[in-house]
């Protein structure tokens, strides 16, 4: 990255530290965070920077500590079906690893060629096909983590299966860095899918009723497909060329099994929809785009752009996903949606004026908290997140929350402020 | 008369019966010796009382008069814990959840169902099978132990290889905190909520962090179809090969088990015998799942393999009967090992499943060396050993040698990089093996979590953790004491 685009990004984002760092061994970071500890230091850690604008609410650190160069596999143990890396490999990298062996890490987030599985354990990113293969919590076995003061502590072990002690992992999962910081990461692999495909569903404007019935049904009927998701009329348009509301249905599995579902999908088209069926090479080329469309940090954009993630039960992705279009259109500003209609995760993509899109944001989450949901705030530059809380309120057990945070980081070294309630 | 009597009464044992009732209270002597113990009979004590709450108000009101009142207190479900979970250490006040049992909504379009701790796992599968629909966990105790208590001991099953363990299929918690709080995680059951996952803390922390109250859970969709092969083997050692090659093949079998000789010997002598050769080394029985027209390829390649480590028989189930007889063999493996043994002391090492072969070699090794047969039934898809060692506990020395033994089987399974329980918990029988795997920081880190939660450590005192002071304590305590009885 040059050095301007890099000042740039800095100043529209926030998190940034006035000192770089870029350790190469768990020494180095060690030995940071023991000097950040006893010198009263903030530290803001990055693996690389794709989520740059994902919460915080500080402006400035005393230093970024970027782990992207600490990087590798540490342990692959292929007939175990586990493998150990260092937090600042990409995810692109892992995959074309276990790629020669025919395992995978079956994580699908945004950006694989930029996302380091570090950024991606510590914000808890998935994909379509979490719906099939769990998100990181499911897969991660066990961690080393240097605490805020130096310390190195173990969680979780080497093996699959694992009850001893408390199920820390979790803890640091999703903790957007600010328990310390990740320097190993052991998961479980999952074999490659034998042969894929991917069912591309679309109906004519007004008749997306027809998707959500189609994804009930599917649910209710004997097949397993690996994604369920719904991408909006703009969002499909960039994929596709059609615009019009498009289910994803994805199959991985042996071929004759695979054919089979898709059979099943041909029998049950809705009448008017339109059925597309890429296989093999065209399936993974078309999850290669999808991968890159929501932009990051590092994506240069004409307009403000803020980048939500929202969590509902299952089935409520659909009642979002039209919510945020009509938002759109009362508050005239351009919005990509998607959403997992098996898994409750939808992510949307608002373009627009600084003042509409905080309206939308307020009313999209008005909607989710309704359902008993959430919206957090993916992605949006420093100063608007000053106007707008990027987490939603507190839960009610915020304050063990802080308890933990208080616990681990005392002297709040690592991602102070970054976090929900500030922690 | 009677007025007298009553003033004997504890004054802490009436405020409790305020909370809940005449008749949802045990405390006198005869009545409490039932909850002396779990499924861990090796260590015994009596709680102060048992009470027995309807609802989260009346979980929160006991909990909060414990706290104020400084008296220690834990929960228990059915009382099925392998480690010594649910045993009262300091004369508590134990607050069983088997009242609460309700199932109080299953959503079959989001797939969740929302259960009382109290509700038994089985239970769930019944109501909604016909439907098409189950709760994947499925411990081998499950037609009694309650899903509260497999909340806190994550527990795991025969299926969990595919599927996953209980944490994989908890949506939302409603918990209880030791000073009688109660909150709520993860909503109604939205995935990802924001701030650290609690869920997961909380899900395996053997009811050390609070009281679970209400518990939301995923349920799926029953596969299409299943299929399900017995494989017997005449060397334990190509057995075990064959079960790392089956995995290399690029199949996730839904459950791949082993047993032993002994085990064999044990299971064909309990309630559920199949006809198993008797002259057998080991057998291995594996089930894949989902889409029927994929399940045929997949049982071939599991022949194969198995035909390649020099099987002697292989049979795939002709009938879901067959299969049902099969899974009852194999579910009910611990309780027969009654029939071939006095006593049987279960561990529950894992190990990285690679390393099945030497693992196996060295607990034969330790069984030779304690005098102790050792039997095996095992989830060998993902290393989670279960030696049962068969001891007499009417022999003096022989408790003590079993114990023994079970503490090196664990160090062996540590040895090899692995852990000291994979579902059934540390609870006080696995406190100092903690060791083996930790070291004294990372336990102190996790003590700092659950001072976060529970500062006064009053909820379930004195489990899981190894205390450096009392740790020789203990072992003489379990040296001391009487060994399962079966
Ligand atoms: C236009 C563009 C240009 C680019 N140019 C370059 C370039 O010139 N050079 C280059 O190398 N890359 C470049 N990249 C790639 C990019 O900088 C990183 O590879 C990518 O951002 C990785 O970030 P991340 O997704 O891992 O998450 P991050 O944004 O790094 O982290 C997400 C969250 O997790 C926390 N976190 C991250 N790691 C840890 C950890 N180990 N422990 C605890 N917490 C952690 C963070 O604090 C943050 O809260 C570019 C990308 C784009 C789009
Ligand atoms: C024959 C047999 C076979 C078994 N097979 C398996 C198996 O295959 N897989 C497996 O994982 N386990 C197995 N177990 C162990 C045991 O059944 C499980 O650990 C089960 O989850 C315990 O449930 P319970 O209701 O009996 O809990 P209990 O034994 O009553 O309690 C266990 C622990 O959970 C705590 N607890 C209970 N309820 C709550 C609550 N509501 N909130 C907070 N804490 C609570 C208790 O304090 C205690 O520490 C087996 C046990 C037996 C006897």
């Amino acid at each position: 990255m040059d050095t301007q685009e890099h000042v740039e990004l800095h100043d529209l984002y926030g998190n940034r530290g006035s000192e770089w760092h870029e350790p190469v061994s768990e020494e180095e970071i060690c030995e940071r965070l023991k000097r950040a500890h006893e010198e009263g230091r903030k530290v803001a850690i990055e693996s690389g920077g794709t989520k740059r604008g994902y919460g915080g609410a500080r402006g400035e650190y005393d230093w970024t500590l970027s782990l992207k160069k600490y990087k590798g596999i540490v342990e692959h143990n292929a007939g175990d079906m586990t493998i150990t890396v260092k937090p600042g490999t990409t995810i692109a990298e892992l995959q074309r690893f276990l790629q020669e062996y025919g395992q995978q890490v079956s994580l699908d987030p945004h950006w694989p060629e930029q996302a380091t599985i570090g950024g991606v354990i510590s914000a808890n990113e998935s994909g379509p096909k979490r719906l099939a293969y769990g998100s990181a919590r499911d897969l991660v076995i066990g961690l080393r983590i240097v605490y805020p003061d130096g310390r190195i502590i173990r969680t979780g072990g080497k093996v699959v299966k694992n009850v001893a002690g408390y199920d820390m992992n979790k803890l640091f999962i999703g903790a957007m860095g600010t328990l310390g910081v990740i320097s190993e990461i052991t998961m479980k692999l999952r074999p490659a899918p034998k042969y894929e495909s991917l069912a591309l569903v679309s109906v004519p404007e007004g008749e997306e009723e027809k998707l959500r019935l189609l994804a009930v049904e599917i649910q209710d009927a004997m097949i397993e497909p690996v994604t369920l998701e719904i991408l909006t009329p703009a969002l499909a348009e960039k994929l596709t060329g059609t615009r019009a509301f498009t289910l994803l249905v994805g199959y991985e599995d042996v071929e004759c099994s695979v054919k089979e579902q898709e059979g099943w999908m041909i029998h049950h088209k809705p009448e008017n929809a339109v059925l597309e069926i890429l296989h093999e090479e065209e399936a993974r080329k078309f999850w290669e785009r999808f991968a890159v469309t929501v932009p990051n940090t590092h994506t240069k954009e004409k307009d403000l752009c803020a980048v939500l993630k929202a969590g509902t039960k299952n089935m409520d992705v659909f009642t979002m996903m039209t919510t945020a279009l009509d938002l759109g259109i009362s508050h005239l500003v351009d919005i990509e949606a998607h959403g997992g209609l098996g898994h409750g995760i939808s992510e949307y993509v608002v373009r627009g004026q600084q003042d509409n899109i905080i309206a939308v944001i307020e009313g999209l989450r008005a909607a989710a908290e309704q359902k008993g949901g959430y919206i957090v705030i993916k992605q949006l530059p420093f100063h608007l997140r000053k106007k707008v809380d990027v987490w939603g309120r507190n839960p009610g057990h915020f304050s063990l929350m802080e308890g933990i945070k208080k616990a681990v980081d005392p002297y709040g070294v690592c991602n102070l402020q970054r976090y929900i309630g500030g922690i | 008369m009677k007025r007298k009597k009553q003033n004997k009464v504890d004054p802490h044992i009436r405020s409790l019966t305020k909370i809940v009732g005449e008749s949802e209270i045990l405390y006198k002597p005869e009545d409490l010796i039932s909850y002396d113990c779990d499924g861990f009979t090796v260590h015994k004590a009596l709680p102060k009382a048992v009470v027995f709450p309807k609802n989260t108000e009346e979980v929160a009101a006991l909990v909060q008069y414990c706290h104020m009142n400084h008296l220690p207190f834990l929960a228990r479900g059915a009382g099925t814990g392998l480690s010594g979970g649910a045993i009262p250490l300091n004369e508590e006040i134990i607050i069983s959840l088997v009242k609460m049992k309700q199932l109080l909504c299953v959503d079959y379009e989001n797939r969740q169902a929302v259960v009382q701790p109290g509700y038994v796992n089985l239970k769930l599968t019944n109501s909604i099978s016909d439907k098409g629909y189950y709760y994947a966990p499925d411990p081998s105790s499950q037609y009694v132990c309650t899903i509260g208590g497999n909340v806190a001991e994550n527990a795991g099953g025969a299926h969990c290889l595919k599927y996953g363990v209980t944490t994989n299929h908890i949506l939302g918690l409603e918990v209880v905190l030791p000073h009688g709080e109660v909150i709520e995680i993860g909503g109604e059951g939205a995935p990802d909520s924001p701030g650290y996952d609690l869920m997961g803390l909380l899900t395996g922390s053997e009811g050390t962090l609070g009281i679970v109250t209400k518990i939301t859970v995923r349920i799926l969709k029953s596969p299409q179809g299943k299929k399900t092969v017995l494989a017997y083997f005449d060397d334990v050692e190509e057995g075990s090969r064959a079960v790392s090659d089956i995995i290399a093949a690029g199949i996730v079998p839904a459950a791949l088990e082993m047993m032993d000789k002994t085990a064999i010997e044990g299971v064909e002598a309990g309630t559920f015998p199949v006809g198993h050769p008797p002259d057998i080394e080991a057998f291995l029985l594996i089930e894949v799942d989902g889409i029927m027209a994929g399940l045929e390829e997949q049982i071939e390649q599991i022949l194969e393999v198995c035909e390649s480590w020099n099987v002697r028989e292989v049979k795939v189930a002709k009938s879901e009967e067959e299969r049902s007889r099969w899974w009852a063999n194999r579910k009910t493996g611990f309780g027969a090992m009654g029939a071939i043994s006095p006593d049987y002391l279960v561990q529950d090492g894992v190990i990285p499943r690679s390393r099945l072969p030497e693992v196996l070699k060295e607990i034969e090794k330790i069984s030779r060396e304690s005098g102790l047969r050792i039997a095996n039934i095992f989830h060998a898809g993902d290393g989670n050993l279960h030696p049962l060692i068969l001891f007499d506990s009417r022999v003096p020395g022989e408790t003590e040698k079993a114990l023994q033994a079970g503490t090196a089987c664990l160090k062996a399974c540590a040895d090899v990089g692995g852990s000291i329980t994979g579902e059934h918990g540390v609870g006080i029988e696995k406190k100092e093996e903690m060791r083996f795997i930790f070291t004294e920081e990372e336990i102190e880190a996790q003590l700092d979590i659950r001072d976060v939660f529970n500062p006064y450590d009053l909820l379930n005192q004195g489990k899981l953790f190894p205390k450096p002071s009392r740790c020789m304590d203990v072992k003489k305590i379990v040296k001391d004491t009487v060994a399962v009885q079966s």
